[in-house]
């Protein structure tokens, strides 16, 4: 008896456990956030598009960009002792430039994020019909936005890595191992699909965005420059038929370069000339047109030669003007690395305050990309008949005729004097004007216009550790006229929206398109002259035919299909200096090797009298072999998939 | 009324004098009733007054003065007493059987008490006199005073000094390795586990075995650590009062260059890799600093240690308790205060402390109420309070600033000079922009209050169910437990001057002021705020009771816990953590001599999905006792006890992520994601919040399981030792891990995780204990113990790696992998015809650290960093000690090491306080140089291919400060950790005032410490420039009255 009641105790006691369950049943019925959710009402889907656009490259952010500090184009001071990191310009990315790529620790390594950002406009593109509160029209729109995302994220795989798996539909999340384990698509393949993306995209996109808050949205002109751009990257001799990768085969034997007869090669050159066509024309329809001095003139009453200088650095970095048809608004979300960051700190300080916060001027031009800016004739210093070729150091004083672009009565080097516009707004250096640190912009005297005393001794020179000039040369270009030290350690920035994509660059395209598919002297030659001829005019030099004709040692250069690739190639070297396109350009016309071997060089920043300043120094060498092309797929990332191979040479 | 109270109870007292008259005298044996052996030391008294005698060696007493119509009271410790009227005996015969209900020599097991020798599990019970050290933290005792304990220190920081334990070492990669600490049931945390003070624990075991720990189910996997406090005594009030002080200095300290070597070493650094490089130093400062009689103010040679830390440091304790009580109700109530304070320095001009000074108060109640003759409530009440206030980022910190700020760019502070007359704040020096460290100027800028409390409220209810059926026992309680804790940080901002111009010939000098943002008030911020409210309840019911020779016993529990979190921070993290589960026990012995157990927990979870909620956790046990055979009779004079005993079973481990990682089988999904936030707009002004995955939806996920077995042996010999020798083996399968073969193609934002990874571990846990009484006077003990543990993985996904030593499984959990350091580069040319080293990303060449290409690629990567050196946790440790008591004195020595453990120098330059982080490479950060690395490194003059430190570097140098064999270094060692001297006042002397027992001690702890490691204490191990673990000396009294 006992015992029976012993076991009803028991019975009691686990009768409660019954409920227990119910006790442990703490998550409150679909009170919790699931991502489906994101699409259940307009104001949440619109936060899922940005998602998508918020793994868009940082363009011009020098701890985003693959292209900024990562080339030959801006050297950062070596060893730079960091220790603000938030507010500094960390110089990850810089290691690269200086040959520490690795495969086990890859710098700039954005394999994973722009794969998530794939995932992420695929999960928008399924889900975006469910939304109740959304017109059909729109969720055309933000489904061609997305898919004009996804295009964009496997081009810049692309542009990266070379061929890589293509995601035609993400997987599920319990796919099977066989699955997931992709093998890379040929090159070839993986530009047809970003391409057939984009068209996909393109009809659905607007013409313009809807008003100025959704600047920075995909528009049907971005996606048809997108397109020309990466015509002109399949057809380049890096991607198209390359002979150099040909080695790089897959397990299954699949070679991801195919190799190709020269009428194939010159189909996707053909092919480039209708995108470029097409875009230009959409750029047309949505009325961009070359930034000139127009604007600019009826604000400020200057001098010729400071009009033009403005127009050029605007023409880049005033916001949103009409040659702008990318602009990308994306930043870090804690603003490292960003336009304005780089500007306080990199700046030459021109105040008369001292700066704890700004103005280390660490950030230098390498020579060869001085060297590169044409001569007031707009020619190669070393085809100018008045130029007996490049010399870095003979000296000479400046005198009143050259007051606005050079202080008057400093003693600089004379390949500093008579060159194109460009050079004076897009550099600055010893015994230069810079426009910007004063509040009047209007009938300046040239005394009036701070110039660059970055000589040892000097106000913008070498002052200890990681303060000082690196080369002598400051890319000016990204520091807006608007930049000024304003008081003791604050400084005003200018915030431009990247120019991912301007008319100029669709322009030079459009002309290597034309010259690569038909050289200079076929169908479209007026096109290719025009195209070049208004960015030369805008930038103040003759057109191609005068320059070459009247003031070269080689006239009718452009007549051949190889002197026009060259004119075509160094306009957009020069063009387009500092926007990140070089790093791309020249690996895709396979010039890299040459470029790189010329080594980086600068003044003797420690110099103090320009005798011993204008000493041309080097500051670092470079090497670039077959590896270089493409970055290295993380090691860990093949122990993963061992079905994707290694790039070549890492 | 009282009156008359006073004059009857007058009357009896004269009644009991004349009654005096008739006595006699009576004598008699009292014998053990189970064993049949004369008694030593059972107490004979006359019932109803204090007088009485103990019985002899031989069992015997003599008792005069005993009237017929007395009472005798035979008691004795553990026995039921037994009551005799004397009416005409003169010879007394008694037999004092065991008293069932009153185990003194039992074990505290999970929900209960077990009679030692029926114990099967693995229970290590401590005696609470060892756990007394001089400090205010409990955690520090544990290694090598506890037989299976795994403990060692990192930080001698008062407030942040709690060792790190693991019961028989880590047998998971999970999250949570810690083992389940129950103070009188209740789940706390280590930190409670430091505060407490172990003059209120009663008892404190370690639950190390799978039937020790069945019972809590998913939540003993890692061990259990069971601690219960004194409660109250029927008798008069004890008071017990103690008082100690100590003061306290490092054991050892960090020591640096001195300043003129550090900056020849700084420009050596610069000029040996880069010969135009502009140097740091002029040769005019160097020179100018070494000089005896230079101007400190202009050419300052900073001696940060010196200045901001004492030479040592002071703290006091004070407990004092009152225990009784009688029919009705018994007490225990005691409160305690401990303050303890740091080694730095205060400045007297500002009117804060900036020092470490922790206070901790205790309070306790421990109510016993008799209801009923069958029904018993206890209540019990506890608080603790801690309240510190110390430096901004503490004392860890400071001792890491003070070797990562520059010695000789500025002085601490600037006194007024004329044109800073009338100035009130601190004129502290920097250089530059201002941004150099000046570790003087963070110490005294400010302070940090933090404050603890936790109040603890528990009810207990026990009730005889004998009416039902005899031995049936219920008891239910239910506790409330809230913690709330806050910081607060109150700082100035520091106004930094720097030499403005300086004439070396007049030796006039002025400063200026650098930044304009300092402040001369104090500013306000607000730090963590944690307020948890904990609820736990439980019910046992109990069935204990011999038949014949069968001993049976079952046990049911259920248990209910909830814990919320304020301040959680998100909602999956503000949701309540719950845990329900019912265990029981099922015992049974046999005539003393066999034993069997079963044991089981069932589980539940709120973390895991309903289908895989609920876990059942078995165990077996059994045990021999083979010296109670009688075959083993004539032995036990020589062994007294011989047990073996084994068990197997299976517990679990439901805390197997962080917790904001905690429903996994849910998606957590973050609507408003700053970190994929999109910008969009003219000015880049309209933004939308990102919508992110941080964890993907999978239901399978459940607890770890692990299986564990115990096989052990108890010996006794002569009375005297006392040996416990165990052998365990652990098998850990489903532990939860990150998979490793999910490609980054798949585009998932978060991780996939699964119950994946398997480990096993084995070990040995041994301790001895041996005591002699040689006399009255004179006795001796010695106790040693040691903890053995070694684990390895077995399933470890990752990658299938060319290179098979890459590979986990085979390997600790707890080692580490790295390079094979040869030697340093004799010079550059042999640099550039080794293997590649350029995958650091550092430029390498002479007097660089080379390592091995082990894969034979021509590359050193990571392909080629092998497993090297043993674990970072240690894998042994040992304590041993004496002591010897004469008359009054006693003495003891104790001494405890760990063995089997590596520990790698951090020579990266690496440097965030706030995350414990700090390198210890020169000159990067302005970082000073050990003296160490100044005495012995690579140099163009002197090119020691073995030298401690490689070429110097200003900048860092990734090549040299990879993990390899070239940082490694044995972490065993083996201290004097505790030495004492006691003396206890006479009996005769104290008793006049009331006193039972007197005692004054000295203590010195860590007094000594061999190592083969010299340049800081082996204990922080990687940690060096931590706060150092200090040796202490004690002094202390303390007295109990009756």
């Amino acid at each position: 008896m006992n015992v029976l009641k012993c076991f009803a105790l028991a019975a009691v006691v686990l009768s409660t456990t019954v409920s227990c369950n119910k006790y442990l049943d703490v998550v409150p019925d679909d009170g919790v956030a699931r991502i489906d959710m994101a699409f259940n009402l307009r104001s949440s889907a619109i936060r899922y598009l940005g998602t998508c656009y918020s793994y868009m490259p940082v363009d011009g952010n020098v701890i985003h960009d693959s292209a900024m500090l990562t080339g030959d184009e801006l050297w950062d001071l070596v060893g730079r002792i960091v220790s603000n990191t938030n507010a500094r310009v960390p110089n990850g990315y810089f290691q690269i430039a200086r040959g520490f790529q690795s495969a086990s620790n890859v710098r700039a390594n954005d394999w994973a994020d722009m794969y998530k950002g794939i995932r992420c406009c695929d999960i928008l593109v399924e889900n975006i019909d469910r939304v109740p509160d959304m017109t059909l029209q729109e969720k055309m729109q933000w489904k061609a936005e997305a898919t004009f995302l996804k295009a964009y994220y496997h081009f810049h795989l692309v542009r990266k890595w070379g061929p890589v798996p293509i995601i035609r539909e993400s997987l599920p999340i319990d796919s099977d191992m066989e699955a997931v384990r992709m093998y890379r698509d040929n090159i070839d393949d993986c530009f047809d699909y970003i391409i057939s993306l984009l068209d996909q995209a393109m009809e659905n996109l607007p013409v313009t965005v809807q008003s100025n808050d959704e600047l920075g949205r995909i528009t049907r002109p971005i996606c048809a420059a997108l397109k020309a751009r990466v015509a002109v990257y399949a057809a380049s001799p890096l991607f198209n038929g390359n002979e150099e990768e040909a080695t790089l085969v897959d397990d299954r034997g699949i070679q991801l370069f195919p190799s190709k007869t020269e009428e194939e090669k010159l189909e996707r050159w053909k092919y480039a000339v209708t995108a470029c066509q097409e875009a230009i024309a959409a750029a047309q329809q949505a009325n961009f047109q070359l930034f000139d001095r127009t604007t600019i003139a009826s604000n400020f009453r200057m001098c010729d030669s400071l009009l033009t200088d403005m127009t050029l650095r605007c023409a880049f970095n005033l916001r949103w003007n009409q040659e702008l048809i990318w602009g990308n608004t994306q930043r870090d979300v804690n603003n490292y690395g960003s336009i304005q960051a780089f500007q306080q700190w990199t700046m030459p300080n021109m105040s008369e305050y001292s700066h704890s916060t700004g103005g280390y001027r660490f950030v230098g031009v390498p020579m060869k990309i001085v060297d590169q800016f044409y001569t007031n004739h707009g020619l190669p210093i070393e085809n100018d008949l008045s130029w007996s070729g490049v010399n870095t150091q003979a000296l000479r004083r400046v005198t009143s005729e050259y007051n606005y672009y050079l202080e008057e009565g400093y003693t600089t080097v004379a390949q500093n004097f008579d060159r194109e516009p460009r050079f004076y707004a897009f550099l600055g250096f010893d015994g230069g004007k810079w426009l910007g640190q004063i509040s009047n912009y209007n009938d300046l005297q040239p005394s009036d216009i701070p110039f660059i005393d970055c000589r040892n001794g000097g106000a913008q020179g070498k002052s200890g550790g990681e303060v000082g000039p690196v080369t002598g040369y400051f890319a000016k270009k990204l520091y807006p006229f608007q930049c000024m030290f304003t008081g003791q350690n604050s400084f005003s920035s200018y915030w431009f929206p990247w120019p991912t994509m301007r008319l100029t660059d669709l322009y030079l395209l459009y002309a290597e398109a034309i010259n690569e598919a038909e050289g200079p002297n076929g169908p479209h030659r007026d096109d290719l002259f025009a195209c070049l001829d208004a960015i030369r005019s805008r930038a103040g030099i003759p057109d191609v035919k005068t320059a070459w004709d009247t003031y070269s040692n080689n006239p009718g250069y452009y007549n051949s299909q190889y002197g026009m690739r060259a004119i075509i190639h160094r306009e957009r070297l020069i063009e387009l200096c500092f926007e990140s396109q070089r790093f791309w350009d020249i690996r895709r016309w396979k010039e890299a090797p040459q470029e790189y071997s010329k080594g980086i060089y600068g003044y003797t920043v420690t110099g103090s009298s320009p005798e011993d300043y204008y000493v041309k120094n080097l500051v670092a060498t470079q090497t670039f072999g077959l590896k270089d092309y493409f970055w290295p797929i993380y090691t860990s990332y093949i122990y993963k998939n061992p079905n994707l191979v290694q790039n070549l040479g890492w | 009324m009282p009156v008359k109270k006073i004059v009857l109870s007058l009357f009896f007292v004269l009644a009991t004098l004349t009654a005096m008259a008739q006595t006699k005298t009576v004598k008699g044996i009292v014998y053990e009733d189970e064993t049949g052996e004369p008694m030593i030391g059972a107490a004979v008294t006359i019932a109803g007054t204090t007088k009485g005698v103990a019985t002899n060696a031989d069992g015997s007493f003599t008792l005069a003065g005993v009237k017929p119509s007395d009472n005798l009271k035979f008691e004795a410790m553990g026995k039921v007493a037994q009551i005799v009227k004397v009416g005409d005996m003169t010879n007394f015969i008694i037999k004092l059987s065991d008293d069932k209900n009153q185990l003194e020599d039992a074990v505290v097991v999970a929900f209960g008490k077990q009679k030692k020798e029926s114990v099967i599990g693995s229970v290590t019970a401590i005696d609470v006199q060892t756990l007394k050290v001089p400090s205010s933290n409990l955690t520090t005792a544990l290694a090598g005073n506890v037989a299976g304990i795994i403990a060692y220190q990192r930080s001698g920081e008062p407030g942040q000094d709690n060792a790190d334990f693991f019961v028989r070492g880590i047998t998971t990669f999970g999250a949570n390795t810690s083992p389940l600490i129950l103070i009188d049931n209740i789940e706390l945390t280590s930190t409670d586990l430091a505060r407490l003070q172990p003059d209120d624990i009663e008892s404190f075991s370690i639950m190390k075995d799978a039937t020790a720990t069945a019972l809590y189910g998913a939540r003993g996997a890692n061990g259990v650590i069971y601690v219960t406090t004194k409660r109250g005594q029927e008798g008069p009030a004890k008071i017990f009062a103690r008082v100690e002080t100590s003061i306290s200095s490092p054991t050892s300290t960090v020591e640096l260059a001195d300043p003129v070597t550090y900056m020849k070493s700084y420009n050596e650094a610069i000029s040996t890799r880069d010969p135009l490089g502009e140097l740091m130093y002029s040769y005019d400062k160097i020179e100018q600093t070494g000089k005896p009689g230079a101007n400190r103010l202009i050419y300052p040679a900073n001696d940060w240690y010196d200045m901001l830390f004492k030479k040592y440091s002071t703290a006091y304790r004070a407990n004092v308790s009152a225990r009784g009580g009688g029919k009705v109700a018994t007490y225990y109530v005691t409160g305690g205060f401990t303050q303890d304070t740091g080694i730095l320095k205060v400045d007297k001009r500002n009117s804060f402390n900036n020092n470490i000074d922790q206070k901790t108060y205790t309070l306790r109640s421990n109510v016993d109420i008799n209801i009923t003759p069958t029904t018993k409530l206890a209540v019990r009440l506890t608080g603790n309070f801690t309240d510190y206030t110390g430096p901004l980022n503490g004392g860890d910190a400071v001792y890491k600033q003070v070797v990562h700020s520059d010695p000789v760019l500025f002085p601490a502070y600037y006194p007024a000079d004329d044109d800073h007359v009338g100035i009130q704040h601190i004129m502290f020096g920097n250089y530059d922009d201002g941004s150099y460290s000046n570790p003087y100027a963070d110490l005294v800028r400010g302070y940090k209050d933090t404050q603890r409390s936790q109040m603890i409220a528990a009810v207990e209810l026990n009730q005889d169910l004998d009416f039902i059926t005899k031995g049936l026992h219920f008891m239910t309680l239910f506790n409330l437990t809230r913690l709330s804790y806050y910081q607060v940080y109150r700082q100035f901002h520091p106004f930094y001057y720097t030499l403005d111009r300086y004439d070396s010939y007049t030796g006039e000098y002025h400063v200026q002021r650098i930044n304009d943002n300092g402040t001369d008030y104090l500013s306000y911020s607000e730090g963590d705020k944690t307020i948890t409210n904990t609820m736990y309840s439980e019910s046992r019911l109990n069935w204990a009771r011999e038949f014949g020779r069968s001993d049976v016993s079952g046990l049911l529990v259920l248990t209910a816990r909830e814990q919320l979190n304020a301040n959680a921070g998100s909602l999956q993290k503000s949701l309540p953590s719950r845990n329900a589960g019912l265990s029981g026990r099922f015992t049974y012995g046999w005539d003393k001599r066999y034993f069997a157990e079963f044991n089981f927990g069932y589980n539940g979870s709120e973390r895991f999905h309903k289908s895989h909620r609920w876990g059942f956790f078995p165990s077996v046990g059994a045990a021999w006792m083979i010296s109670n055979e009688k075959f083993f009779k004539p032995l036990t004079n020589v062994v007294n006890n011989l047990k073996f005993r084994a068990s197997y079973g299976l517990v679990g481990n439901d805390n197997i992520g962080s917790s904001s990682n905690r429903f996994y089988y849910l998606s957590e999904t973050n609507m408003t994601s700053a970190a994929r936030r999109a910008y969009f707009g003219e000015f880049q002004g309209v933004s939308y919040d990102g919508i992110s995955v941080s964890r993907y939806a999978n239901e399978a996920i459940t607890w770890e399981k692990s299986y564990k077995s115990n096989f052990a042996v108890e010996l006794g010999l002569f009375k005297k030792l006392d040996i416990i020798a165990e052998y365990f083996t652990e098998h850990r399968t489903d532990i939860f891990m990150t998979r490793a073969d999910i490609p980054e193609t798949m585009g998932l934002e978060a991780a996939i995780s699964a119950n994946i990874g398997e480990a096993k571990a084995h070990g040995v846990d041994i301790q001895a204990d041996y005591k002699q009484v040689w006399s009255k006077d004179f006795w001796t003990s010695a106790r040693g113990n040691f903890t053995y543990s070694t684990s390895s993985y077995l399933k470890y996904e990752e990658p299938e790696y060319a290179e098979s030593y890459r590979q986990h499984v085979g390997y600790s959990l707890k080692q580490t992998w790295g390079y094979i350091a040869e030697r340093l580069f004799i010079d550059d040319e042999e640099a550039a015809n080794s293997p590649s080293q350029a995958a650091f990303g550092s430029q390498y060449g002479g007097g660089d650290i080379k390592y091995t290409d082990v894969n034979g690629d021509g590359i050193i990567n990571e392909a080629d960093m092998v497993p090297i050196g043993l674990p970072t946790t240690p894998e042994i440790i040992y304590g041993f000690g004496a002591s010897l008591g004469w008359k009054g004195f006693d003495f003891s020595v104790f001494f405890q090491g760990l063995a089997n453990e590596s520990f790698w120098i951090d020579a990266s330059t690496n440097y965030n306080p706030s995350k414990n982080i700090a390198g210890t490479a020169p000159f990067v950060h302005n970082t000073q140089l050990l003296k160490a690395y100044a005495d012995s490194h690579w140099s163009e003059d002197n090119r020691d291919i073995y030298a401690l430190w490689p070429r110097y570097s200003a900048y860092s140098n990734t090549n040299n400060s990879a993990t390899s064999t070239w940082w490694m270094r044995d972490g065993a060692f083996l201290r004097l950790k505790q030495l004492e001297i006691g003396y206890t006042l006479p009996f005769k002397l104290t008793e006049k005032w009331r006193i039972e027992s007197a005692r004054v001690y000295f203590q010195g702890n860590n007094m000594l410490c061999w190592s083969r490691f010299k340049l800081w204490d082996p204990e922080l191990a990687g940690s060096g420039l931590n706060y150092p673990i200090q040796r202490t000396f004690n002094i202390g009294f303390h007295v109990t009255f009756k």
